[in-house]
This record gives structure tokens, sequence and C-alpha cells, in this order.
């Protein structure tokens, strides 16, 4: 291209040289008018006619050329701009598919959550992860690089059109006319010497990606051209890596274009008013594109994002084309564009970005439409492939039992508090009747009082620590039993060494490095002779329940000088006993089970058995029926103990029979705890895991894994807070964890 | 799983065992010890067993992290001196609970110790805490009491024996009562060494 014009010269100079009538002319252009104005006069051949013929060609072919260049960069805008409109749509599948893939997700984990609620069972559903959304892919950077090239040869093309034209002798206005022609079409333009300036401190912007700046920047401009810098605010979140430059590329492009509409502004106003209805109307157009909820191409524009169909919107786009005249929207996609004029936008998609795990959140504006608003719009979404499953049979999971979902749903435990300062194992834990606090029991020979107030950030956000606000030390050896009374004023815990230790209970805001208080040891309760595993308390009754390794039942009532006011099964006729509680219903009564088996209720006035619930069982297999926990249900008759043989049995405490019987867990059940209002049973197993119960329906409704395991042994001890949203375990592992 | 392994034994302590029995239970091989806190059991089970061999409670079984020993270690004796706490009444109870606590949570921080495994510093840190704990016992009016309960569980030996082992303090600072052929001894193996 570029020797034309000399061959053009040199080719001139010769001819007359050669002098003979030249046929050529004649035969290259046989139908061109130029030619047959020639043809008219076939023998008048003279060195000025025949270089005003060479020159009248050449100026012809140029004028094709130009004409032709003129076409290819309208072409080329085209498919720049169809090209963009693609990688918008891709763009905006790809966030739809995210979003999907979140509700999915959400969904998944619901079912999970559900399922889990209902059987108790982990509800296998292959792996259930958080979607990853990689937002660079590979094809981002091939799609951009057309363009880029393109953008240089235009820019050599151009440069030499001019060229040609001012050698032909068009004049300056005639070329200006043309150039402003191209550029409106392009929405480029030349290279013009203070660009330079703007375009870096763009660049820089957002390189740095400093989006408050660049925000301001958008304010200033947005008289101007306020939608198209809110793209490029938009892009900037959503381009990376190797994009960027492609973006900045682009950006610069629209700076140029901003002057030139500025200029335009000053030059012409009735074209600067145009040019603002031009883009408004355009703006208009995308945001029909992007919101259109009955428009079945822009449904199939959407879905079909990989670029293959493009028989939607065709006819659309070419008006558009025309329309987009001044707005070089060539490389912004059009789908994107309307979200981003939402401001919420922008800051969703920073969050997004900067945790991507997190659930992202719809934005607000024509975004929610695309979900929300529109059944056959997300149906046509939801129709892509991978996505196929996740809508039908929603209503046939969720129809089969509605009316306990709402119940079932109501509240998920999760880990928040880990209780870490104990050597051993804890035995055992009580909350405080009102306030957040607990008291866990070790075999490390302490006790241990917590304020759930008072936290230590802990490694991990997920769950806090809680440093011990106070430390009960009495007992010679390991703490096995302990119970809280219900004004929260004592509390009572039972160890090895056969005693039980009478606590006052230290303030909640107690200083942990205060002086040391003896006081705080309120009494020492000695009477059994063997380790003490069971204790509780009845706050109407003001008593205090134990049970022993030596095969006793004791009552105490701490006030009195001689606190042992009675002792039950004195003569092991029912075993040893494992585990103590007060029947709800009936503080006169109590309940004992045992390590045969037996669970005995007793009247604690007359020291009577009244019933026996469960019989010894059959204690040829060592530990085949021993009971590790026994509790009474708060309000019903109701008796449930845990069973070393992983069964937890509820038996019907006027009659004695047994209501119904389970196998709760994997491994030996240890520990028990009703909730206050008597509506869910929780339960601890060495099986590391704990699991709550609806006691209506006796489904498990959530399992969760707590401790590890030291030797054999993992969950000693499950409570609820009487008044407050907190369940607690204690384990092997040394450890105590608090869930809300 | 329980019923799979038919006549395997379970190491539990199930409600109702008597004192006589917790823990009572034939001894398991540190290789056989799969569950996350062999360490501490490996150990608690050999004080049980014989806690006069000390030479056996303080030799670390194969391959294992020394970090991670010390650690469980000194862990147990603070569990072990939360018994002595108890019946010490001394006028140093205060600075003996408070240390014993601060230690408590500061071996329990996963701050410090993540994953237990042990930082130096705060080690020796600890140390000197638990050091000077004994040696408040030892000025103390109930002086003897002391002795005698360290005595019973040869804490006090095991505790001179594993800081010389470990050099974790210089001879000269340990004013916990040491036996003198326990200094001799070790001063042989340093000089073998």
């Amino acid at each position: 291209m570029e020797d034309h014009p000399a061959v053009a010269g040199m080719a001139a100079s010769p001819r007359p040289q050669v002098g003979g009538p030249g046929q050529s002319p004649a035969q290259g252009v046989p139908s061109s008018e130029p030619g047959c104005e020639l043809s008219a006069r076939p023998m008048q051949y003279t060195i000025p006619g025949i270089l005003h013929y060479i020159q009248h060609e050449w100026a012809r072919f140029e004028m094709e050329r130009a004409h032709w260049e003129v076409e290819r960069a309208e072409l080329q805008a085209r498919i720049a701009f169809l090209q963009g409109e693609r990688k918008g749509q891709e763009n905006l599948k790809k966030d739809l598919v995210r979003r999907i893939k979140m509700l999915e997700y959400a969904l998944k984990q619901e079912r999970a959550k559900y399922h889990k609620l209902k059987y108790g069972t982990e509800l296998n559903q292959g792996e259930m992860k958080m979607p990853a959304f990689d937002s660079e892919e590979p094809k981002d950077s091939e799609i951009p690089a057309g363009p880029q090239n393109s953008q240089l040869t235009w820019k050599q093309g151009r440069q030499l059109l001019r060229q040609y034209l001012q050698e032909v002798g068009y004049t300056d206005t005639i070329l200006d006319v043309r150039s402003q022609r191209v550029r409106s079409l392009l929405g480029l333009s030349g290279p013009e010497p203070n660009g330079s300036v703007e375009t870096k401190n763009l660049e820089q912007i957002l390189n740095g990606g400093d989006s408050s700046s660049l925000k301001q920047k958008g304010q200033e401009n947005k008289r101007n051209s306020g939608d198209v810098l809110d793209t490029f605010n938009f892009l900037e979140d959503d381009s990376d890596g190797e994009d960027e430059g492609d973006i900045i590329e682009e950006v610069t492009d629209g700076k140029d274009k901003q002057r030139i509409n500025k200029k335009h502004k000053i030059g012409n106003e009735g074209l600067a008013a145009e040019l603002t209805e031009d883009t408004e109307a355009v703006l208009k157009e995308f945001d029909f594109l992007v919101t259109a909820e009955d428009g079945e191409g822009a449904g199939e524009a959407r879905s079909s994002g990989d670029g293959t169909e493009w028989g939607v919107n065709r006819t659309k786009l070419h008006d558009m084309i025309a329309d987009l005249g001044d707005e070089d929207l060539s490389h912004i996609p059009p789908g994107i564009l309307s979200p981003a004029r939402s401001p919420t936008r922008i800051t969703d998609h920073e969050g997004g970005r900067a945790e991507e795990a997190e659930p992202i959140s719809f934005p607000s504006g024509s975004g929610k439409s695309f979900i929300m608003g529109s059944e056959d719009v997300l149906e046509s979404v939801l129709g892509l492939g991978d996505l196929a499953d996740l809508t039908v049979n929603n209503d046939s999971d969720y129809s089969y039992d509605m009316p306990s979902n709402k119940d079932a749903f109501r509240k998920t435990w999760n880990p928040k508090y880990t209780l870490r300062s104990h050597f051993d194992g804890v035995r055992a834990l009580a909350f405080h009747p009102v306030e957040p606090v607990l008291v866990t029991a070790s075999e490390d020979h302490t006790l241990k009082l917590w304020n759930l107030q008072k936290t230590v950030p802990a490694k991990k956000s997920a769950s806090l620590d809680v440093e011990p606000i106070y430390t009960f030390r009495a007992h010679i050896g390991p703490v096995l039993s302990l119970v809280v009374s219900s004004n929260g004023e004592h509390c009572y815990s039972g160890g090895l060494d056969a005693t039980i230790q009478w606590w006052k209970m230290p303030s909640p805001n107690v200083d942990p490095y205060d002086t040391y208080d003896p006081s705080v040891l309120a009494g020492t309760f000695v009477g059994h002779t063997d380790a003490v595993w069971g204790l509780s308390h009845s706050g109407t009754r003001e008593s205090l329940l134990s049970c022993s390794a030596d095969g006793t039942v004791r009552l105490w009532s701490p006030p009195e000088s001689k606190p042992c006011v009675g002792t039950y099964n004195g003569n092991k006729e029912h075993g040893i006993p494992t585990s103590v509680d007060f029947i709800g219903c009936d503080p006169a009564h109590a309940v004992a089970s045992f390590t045969s088996g037996c669970i005995v209720v007793y009247d604690l006035e007359t020291s009577q058995s009244l019933l026996q619930l469960s019989s010894p069982t059959d204690s040829s297999v060592p530990f085949n029926g021993h009971i590790n926990k026994v509790v009474s249900h708060p309000t019903l008759p109701v008796t449930i103990a845990a069973y070393e043989d992983r069964h937890i049995k509820f038996f019907d405490n006027k009659s004695g029979k047994t209501i119904h019987s389970m196998v709760a867990h994997l491994d030996a059940v240890t520990s028990l705890a009703v909730d206050p209002n008597g509506i869910y049973l929780m339960s601890g197993s060495h099986d590391c895991s704990i699991r709550l119960w609806n006691l209506d329906s006796k489904t498990c409704v959530q399992e969760i894994t707590a401790h590890r395991k030291k030797l054999d042994e993992s969950i000693y001890d499950v409570a609820f807070h009487p008044s407050k949203a907190f369940i607690a375990s204690a384990g092997a592992d040394a450890l105590a964890k608090v869930f809300v | 799983m329980v019923m799979a392994e038919g006549t395997a034994v379970l190491r539990r302590n199930r409600p109702g065992t008597k004192a006589q029995d917790f823990y009572n239970w034939p001894d398991e091989s540190f290789e056989e010890m799969d569950s996350t806190l062999a360490v501490q059991q490996y150990i608690q089970q050999n004080i049980r067993t014989d806690c006069s061999n000390i030479d056996r409670i303080l030799e670390p079984p194969e391959g294992q992290d020394e970090g991670v020993w010390k650690y469980e270690h000194l862990r147990q004796f603070c569990l072990e001196l939360n018994g002595l706490a108890v019946k010490l009444q001394c006028p140093a109870i205060d600075y003996t609970r408070h240390t014993l606590d601060g230690a408590a949570c500061l071996l329990n921080s996963n701050k410090y110790f993540p994953s237990r495994f042990v930082q130096l510093f705060i080690f020796h840190y600890l140390v000197n805490r638990t050091f000077f704990f004994g040696s408040f016992e030892k000025q103390g009016n109930y002086f003897n009491t002391g002795i005698i309960l360290l005595n019973e569980t040869f804490l006090c030996h095991r505790f001179t024996k594993f800081v010389m082992k470990y050099n974790l303090m210089s001879k000269d600072n340990l004013i916990v009562p040491l036996l003198d052929e326990e200094v001799q001894n070790s001063s042989a193996r340093e000089s073998e060494a």
C-alpha cells in the first residue's frame, strides 16, 4: 500500500518515453466512464492526455480504495461491536451461571440440612462444595486480541488514507468530513498529542484500582458521558490480568471519543444535542436488551453465550451500529451496561471479588429482573446444560412434608465458642440459668467458669476462643459430674475422690487473677465412698441427688448440718448407678439408671422404688445394656436413657413401658439433654458427634461433629442453656464447645 | 464398630466405674494409639503404670517430634500441679493459682501453640514460671507437705529430669529440691555426652 504513490509516479514518467499508442489504458478500463470518454477519441494520444488519464485513473483507484477502506473499517467496527456484544453476553452468562450455582449450592445445603434434620443422616448428593468462580477465562484473552490489532491497523490505515487523499488533491475540508465520518463510524480517532495525559491518568486509576477516584472522575464526566464512564467502572471490576490492557485501550479510545464529543459540542451545538439524544437512545436500546423479559431473542442471546448463534438480534444490532455513530460502545458489552449504572452494583462486585466464596447478593435494579422478575428468562437460563437438574425436582422434594418444614428449619446450630483451657478430658458441663456463663468439670482436677461475653479473638474467625474467668480447685483427682443450681447461685461437682464439692458461683465479671477467695468453696459433702458419677439438682426442693460407684444414690439438702438426707439402693439391689435425675413433672420422684440396664423410679420421701422402667439385660456381653445417662423430660412423664449399645430409649413413667427405642449413634451414647421447652433432645456419643432430635417425631434434626477421640472416648456431656440459645458439648479432647 | 471388634478392649471410663478401675486397662503400645491425642495418652499411661519410672516416662517414642513431646509433658506437669495446688494451703496460693491458670491459658491457646506445636520462647517462659512455682512451695510454710506430695508422685524428680534432659534451664537456677544423686547422674550423663 505504501508503495503506491511512488509506483504511480514512476509509472507516469516512463509512459511518455515509450511513446507508442498505448492500448493498455483502453483495455484497462473498458467500462468505466473515463475509459468511455477516451475511447471516443482513440487516436488522440498526447502526453498531457495520457498523464491526465493516468492521474484520473489513479484518483479513481484511490477513491475506490478509500471507499473499500471505509467499508472495511465499517465492517471491522461491526465485528468489533459484535465481539464486544458477544463478550458482554458471555460475561452475562458467566454472571448468571455463577448466581445459579450459588443458588444451587444454597439449595443443596438447604436440602442437606433438611434431610439431616428429617432423617438424621447425611444426605449423599455427591460432592457439595462452594462453586468456584475463575473469573479469568482463557477465552477472554483471545477475544480482545482482534480488536486491539485492528485498532493499530486502523490508525495506520487512516494515516495512509489521509496521505493518499492529500496527494490526490482532496481538500482539507473534504478530508475532515470524511475522517469525521470514519471516526464517527469507528468511534476512533487518530493520535492526538494531548490525549496521552488523560489516558495515562485513567490508566493509572484503572491499574491502581482506586475506585473512589474513578467514581469521582466518573462524576466529573457524567454530563458528557456518565454512562460510558460507569461502564468503565464496571469494566474495571470485571476485568483483570490480561484483559486490563485491552480495557485501557478501550478506555483510551473512549476518552478520545469524549473529547471529540466535546469538540462537537463546541463546534456544533445541534450536532451535540443530536449526539446526546443518540446516546440516550442507544442506551435505552441496551436497556431493552438487558431487561427485556418477553423478548425471546434476548433470552436466546443470553443462553447462546458461546457465540455460535448470531442471528438473534442481528437486525437490531445493525440498526444500533448506525445509531451507535458517536457512541463508542463497540467494545463495551451491552449486557453489563445497565447493571453498571446502578451504584450498588459496583460494591456488589467488589465484595464478590474480595471473598469469592461468599454468596453474591443479587444486584439491584435491572439485574434482578433476570432471576426474580421473569420466569421465562429464568427458565431459559436454567435450560443450560449444567444446571438442568436443579429446577424441577425441587417441587417434589419440598412437597412431601411441608408441615414439618417450619419446625425442622427453625434453628441450625453452628460452633461459636471454643473453650480451651483444660489439660484433660472435660467430663461435664452446665450452664448458668440466665447468664451466658457455663462451668466445665475436667479430669485435670479442676472446674472452670467461662463467660461467653469475654472472648479472645481466635486464630480462625469462624469461632471465638473463651478464656476461663475462674478455676475451681478442691477435688483431688478427676472431676466427673457437675450441676448448677436453678437459681445460678451455686454449683456442685462430684469427683473420683468420692466427694461432692459445693461451690458458690463467682460473679460472671470476676477478675481471673483476683486474690483467692476461700468462700467460693461453700462446703464438701462426704458420704459416698467411691467416684461420684452423677448429680442432679432440684430448685423446687432445694436438694441435690448424687449417684456413686459405691452403689448408692444419695439425696442431699445442702444447707443442713447433716446434708445427706436419704440413701437409695444401699444394698446394690439394682447394681451400680450411673446417672440420676429428678423427674421434671414431679420433683418428689427421681429416676436412676444402673450399669445393669435397670432404670428405677424412686419416691424420694419413702425411699421406695416405685417402678422399674427397664429390666436388667443379659450380662454375658460386657456392658451390654449399660446405661450411660438418664434424663427426665421437663414437662412430660417421660424418661430418656442413653445406652452404651448406641440406643436411646424413651419410657413412660406411668406405665413403665418403652415408648420408643432407636439406634441413635454409631457408637455408645454417652450424654443426653432436653431443651427447656421439651421439644428437642440432644445426645452426645463416642462417635464424636452430637445430635439433635425432635422429641415429637424422634427424628434427627442436626448432627454436629464436635470432638476428637482420646482413647476410645470422645464426648462426655452435652447441655442446653436454660434460657438462651446456646448448646454446649464437652469432650475427651480437653475442649468444650458452645454452639449458637 | 464395637461389635465388630469383638474381644477388643474399649478403653473407656464409663459412668459407674469405680475409682480403682479408673483408667485400669491393659497398656497400649504407642503405635496402636491411633487417636490424635496419642502423645498425651502415652505419657499418662506410662505415669499410671509406674510413676517412679521417670526415665521411661521421659523417653519419647521413636520418631516422636520433640516439640510436641515437650509440650505434652508440660501439660502433664501443669495437670498434676493442679492436684497439688488443692492440698497446698500455703501463703503463695494466689501465685500458685494464677501461675497455673496462666499456664493453662497459654498452653491451651492455639495462638501460641497451633496444633500443639511448641514455640521455644514461650516454652521457656512457661518452664520458668512453673519452676518458680516450685520454689515458692519450698519457701512456704507448708514446705514439708509440698515435698511429700511431690515425692508421692515423683513429680519433682520428673520435672528435674525433664528440665535437665532438654536443657530447658541452667542447673544453677533450679531451686526445686534435688536429690544429690540426680544432679550427679545428670552431670555424669552430660560429661559422657
